[in-house]
């Protein structure tokens, strides 16, 4: 029996293919929606043919949208800023508060250890809403309600049990040998964890934090309920393309292409490491 | 930070013993810290849920203990937004297991083209739902859109996605395949990929036909991946939000009447704060539920992998 | 020229100049009608300012929570007077429409000083004023020392007055006696008939004038005229659904949506006349409504009868007057008919939606956010916005009697003036006043979509709505 026989690689191309298209299909033409006008874009039936335009471009970066009822400002691109803010920001302080954590529960047994894992993962799966509900309340009286520092810390919830949950597993898959060989050598164990564990752990860490990225940029409800117009998403700022005269669906096109584009790029770079990085602590040391 | 009083700690060998039954726990406090707060919302939560609390009557506050359960559980409205969410769990879940399992297997093999690939798949991911959904409204409208236009070419010129009943389910199913099967396809993946290399070889130099291996090698050795995956995916597919509401608020009828909806709607819309904390205690002992089966399982595939080295 | 425009103005003002006058002579001092209009507002606001002591709360800043929407945009455009005339600053918070009440509702539930002026609907003060958290504004528009006399609140159209005032018992009428007045009208919309000309020509139809004509003209339509359908409706699962066309429709045929039965309110969507309304709705939508109807706001009514998708709408008609402009495919293309369904009825009666300001219990600086609702809904700052952006529909009489107004509407938007004056005086809002509004209209739009969605009979659909309205209705103690 040969691998690759010449049927198998068609089969192989053409459900590609297929996989390929269910997949990119509505993104390339999303892509090509972001070069027409409203008018080219609802057309009866939709066609392929338009003449393409930077519009929807110049409308999102310089902030202001004509439309027949007055020109509407247009923040997107400050939505894009926090989302950014907000993303990166809950991400990194996850990475801080998660990686020794993950290391913690990876290389010691100890008491209420399992406990304090299982409480922190099950955090990312609690209906959202439930917290949302009186947390509003206690923002208001904190003063965290419309400050970044308080979506931050509500974003956890999304972005560090996933962090902790990879990082652990992947820390799992390395052998404790190399740790123990370099602190023979006398070194303490900050040094050791920050010289040999994680750059050791670096592809289980990027697709973390790939992954708790993406959640964290497509958030929605939390910022819409705890913060004011100026601290929102791009996922809330988008809808702002539903105007009263009218959806401008070019816009939230070129809206959606911009917004993916950081997180596009960032997965581009950790490409090497996506997939190795997620082997949740099922692969032998 | 923590980590800096530990450096000096750690150095001092002394101390050693002490240092390693402290040191676990100073490295995840932290953490724990962080979010041990959410936990008193979550109080609060259940304390509204054995209210009569709808923000329109203040006068009409008081405690009910679980009156509020009751209620839910004596009405058929309620078990058709637990059958609904089960069935939309089990949908997402069954299809997105096939499809992912299905691509990880086309781009096994470690190929540039096969991890650029992987990384496009998981474009749909990163497009937030909320915004998904308005382009798959486009797309799926009769007028203006693309896929009303294709499904037309190939007969079907009725057919009316998220707004007839029949197909509603079906619609936002096809939406979730879309955003998550790249999520799910990544993790096995991975699994694949870390499987050991010495089974197939064997294989192959025996001549053993490829169904085989994929049944009786293939499979079992990633069931644990499976059963991870297909967990993580039902905790969150059980809690859907963004796309149903962004679709149909939940139509059309109570078609799609989901837990978060529903309790988004009595909580924001109705301000029936009471019921809707109810609602969402009822999913989340459910998910707590699962999402315990869902650790244990990840124990037992690490001791297993653990047993195996 | 500056001054003498200025001066120009300040006769206006004194009512020694009528405003066209004022236009022409600005016109032969070479003075675009725009910049001359800008200096009347000018010195209106300052004669304002003379009457009154405007600058009383001068260095305020005051925050609003802001739909996004054209009455927005032209306040904005004209807040700097404001904040000349005061010394108050503003700033200001601006959310999309789909997720705007949940924003409003969030704000205010959890007792939120952030905003002190925020945009409502009337039906929403239903719920927001018995909650606590509306001020009512009688006390301010009673009162002298924080109302200035040109105010003169007499002038903004008493069904409208009305409409955003509520004792908060429910069922009682809107605007009785101590009711509390929980909102200032701000701008607002009824529902008629919007059509394509152009379409109706071609085809030779005539607008519907009763409900029967309705469903055959849409029929015609779907049928004859190739990729489009006859009639644009609101159908997704929500209180939107109910409120614009079917509510005016339903009311015309002297249906109710409850009944005071002993002092209780009692469901009254089961009664032979409403079930035989429904069952017209419900056939007019499958035969001739859009394909994906259930899914239907707003935005999809608007954008498929300005893309040329539908022949017509039975919703808001600044919806219509909106879809006219450029960028539309059917931009000027649209036209405009009042619509009483009712062959029996002597007038159409079109249910409203108001936008209305209101003012969060939990402001700290109520005052300071009076003098802005109170400028914000003056005629001045009304006409600015009739006359210069979209402020349509206003809710000043002494608007619609302004001729510039009329003049621009008449030109650009031809027979709207038309359809207003029939359909205004039978505009009010038609439904109940309770609490418990979104719960039960949401459920209603629901039990309509499982009749065009054929799973219920319209018959039974409407005996089960009006069993469980009934049910949630003792439930909640009403």
């Amino acid at each position: 029996m040969q691998r690759q026989t010449s049927l198998g690689r068609v089969v192989r191309v053409g459900l590609l293919t297929m996989v390929g298209l269910f997949f990119l299909f509505p993104i390339f033409w999303v892509f090509l929606m972001s070069f027409q006008t409203n008018q080219e874009i609802l057309r009866i039936p939709p066609s392929l043919f338009f003449e393409p335009t930077l519009h929807n471009y110049q409308v999102l970066f310089s902030g202001r949208l004509e439309t027949q009822t007055g020109t509407l400002e247009v923040r997107f691109m400050q939505n894009l800023m926090n989302s950014v803010i907000l993303a990166t920001s809950s991400v990194a302080l996850s990475l801080v508060l998660g990686i020794p954590a993950a290391y913690a529960f990876a290389r010691f047994k100890f008491r209420l250890g399992e406990d304090i894992a299982f409480t922190l993962l099950s955090f990312r799966f609690a209906p959202p809403l439930l917290v949302l509900l009186p947390l509003a309340i206690y923002f208001q009286q904190l003063g965290l309600i419309n400050t970044y520092t308080g979506l931050i810390w509500v974003y956890q919830l999304i972005t560090l049990p996933l962090i902790l949950w990879i990082v652990r597993g992947y820390f799992e898959d390395i052998s404790e040998d190399i740790e123990h060989a370099y602190r023979i050598d006398g070194n303490g164990w900050f040094k050791t964890f920050w010289k040999i564990a994680i750059p050791l752990a670096k592809p289980g860490i990027a697709a973390a934090t790939l992954l708790s990225f993406i959640f964290a940029w497509n958030n929605f409800v939390f910022a819409l309920i705890l913060a004011s117009a100026d601290k929102q998403p791009v996922t809330v700022g988008a809808l702002a393309f539903v105007t009263a005269s009218g959806i401008q669906y070019g816009q939230i096109a070129a809206s959606i292409v911009l917004s993916v584009t950081p997180t596009l790029a960032l997965a581009l770079y950790a490409q090497r490491y996506l997939v190795e990085g997620l082997s949740l602590g099922a692969v032998k040391g | 930070m923590a980590t800096e009083a530990m450096t000096g700690a750690a150095t001092n060998g002394a101390k050693r013993p002490l240092m390693r039954k402290v040191l676990p726990y100073l490295l995840s406090l932290p953490a724990l810290l962080v979010c041990i707060g959410i936990l008193i919302p979550f109080g609060t939560a259940a304390w509204y849920s054995m209210q009569r609390y709808n923000l329109a009557f203040p006068m009409t506050r008081g405690f009910i203990w679980f009156d509020n359960y009751i209620m839910l559980f004596q009405d058929p409205s309620f078990w058709h937004t637990v059958r609904v969410s089960l069935l939309y769990t089990f949908f997402t879940v069954g299809v997105q297991l096939l499809l992912g399992l299905g691509i990880a297997l086309l781009l096994q093999r470690r190929t540039l083209f096969n991890n650029i690939m992987s990384i496009l798949l998981l474009l749909p991911l990163m497009i937030a739902p909320a915004i998904a959904s308005l382009m798959w409204r486009l797309m799926t409208n009769p007028n203006f859109g693309v896929l009303s236009y294709i499904v037309g070419l190939f007969g079907f010129t009725d057919f009316r996605w998220a707004s007839a009943p029949s197909t509603a389910l079906f619609t936002v199913v096809m939406i979730d395949t879309w955003v998550y099967t790249p999520f799910m396809m990544v993790l096995l993946l991975a699994g694949l990929r870390a499987l050991p290399r010495q089974p197939f070889e064997a294989a192959e130099l025996d001549g053993v036909p490829q169904s085989f291996v994929f049944f009786r090698i293939t499979l079992p050795m990633l069931t644990p991946y499976i059963i991870t995956a297909a967990l993580f995916r039902m905790l969150e597919s059980i809690q859907q939000f963004d796309i149903i509401y962004a679709m149909t608020q939940g139509g059309p009828g109570n078609t799609l009447m989901v837990f978060q909806v529903t309790a988004y709607l009595e909580r924001y819309q109705y301000t029936n704060v009471g019921r809707s904390a109810a609602i969402l205690m009822v999913l989340w002992v459910i998910t707590f539920i699962l999402s315990n089966i869902f650790i244990k399982q990840w124990l037992r595939l690490r001791e297993k992998a653990r047993g195996v080295a | 020229m500056t001054r003498k425009i200025h001066d120009l103005a300040d006769a206006v003002v004194r009512r020694q100049l009528g405003r066209r006058d004022f236009i022409r002579r600005a016109g032969q001092m070479g003075i675009g009608a725009g910049a001359a209009l800008y200096a009347l507002n000018h010195a209106q606001s300052i004669a304002m300012a003379q009457n009154f002591d405007w600058q009383s709360h001068s260095g305020t800043s005051i925050k609003l929570l802001l739909n996004q929407h054209p009455y927005a945009d032209a306040m904005i455009a004209n807040l700097e007077t404001f904040k000349a005339m005061t010394g108050i600053d503003v700033t200001y918070d601006v959310f999309p429409e789909d997720v705007y009440f949940d924003k409003v509702t969030a704000e205010l539930s959890s007792g939120s000083t952030e905003y002190d002026v925020f945009m409502t609907g009337a039906y929403q003060t239903w719920q927001y004023g018995p909650a606590g958290w509306l001020v009512d504004l009688n006390e301010f528009i009673q009162d002298s020392a924080h109302t200035g006399p040109e105010y003169d609140w007499e002038d903004i159209l008493p069904s409208l007055r009305a409409s955003t005032a509520w004792s908060g018992v429910p069922g009682e009428a809107l605007g009785g006696d101590g009711a509390k007045q929980w909102a200032i009208p701000w701008g607002f919309e009824l529902n008629s008939i919007a059509y394509n000309r152009r379409v109706f020509d071609e085809h030779g139809l005539e607008p519907p004038t009763d409900m029967a004509e309705l469903m055959e003209t849409a029929a015609k339509i779907t049928r004859d005229v190739d990729g489009m359908y006859g009639i644009g409706v609101r159908g997704s699962r929500s209180w939107a659904t109910i409120h614009p066309g079917f509510l005016s429709g339903y009311s015309n045929f002297g249906e109710r949506d409850f009944t005071m039965e002993n002092g209780q309110l009692m469901a009254a969507m089961n009664t032979e006349g409403s079930k035989a309304f429904h069952r017209d709705w419900v056939q007019m939508i499958k035969e001739s409504g859009p394909r994906d109807w259930s899914t239907y706001t707003w935005y999809q009514v608007g954008t498929d009868l300005g893309a040329g998708a539908s022949g017509m709408i039975y919703d808001a008609d600044i919806l219509g007057y909106f879809m006219n402009g450029e960028g539309n495919a059917e931009a000027g293309n649209l036209a405009y008919a009042a619509f009483a369904p009712n062959p029996e009825a002597e007038a159409p009666t079109p249910n409203v939606w108001i936008w209305s300001l209101g003012m969060s219990n939990f402001s700290q600086r109520k005052d300071a956010g009076w003098l802005f609702m109170q400028w914000a809904s003056s005629t001045d700052h009304a006409l600015f916005g009739a006359r210069e952006m979209d402020f349509v529909n206003p809710v000043r009489q002494s608007v619609w009697d302004d001729e510039a107004f009329q003049n621009r509407i008449a030109e650009s938007y031809p027979g709207y003036l038309e359809q207003y004056q029939a359909s205004a005086p039978g505009s009010r809002i038609y439904f109940t006043p309770q609490p418990l509004f979104f719960n039960l209209t949401t459920e209603w739009a629901s039990s309509m979509q499982q009749m065009v969605g054929d799973q219920i009979p319209v018959d039974e659909g409407l005996d089960q709505l009006a069993e469980s309205v009934n049910r949630q209705l003792r439930q909640a103690g009403l």
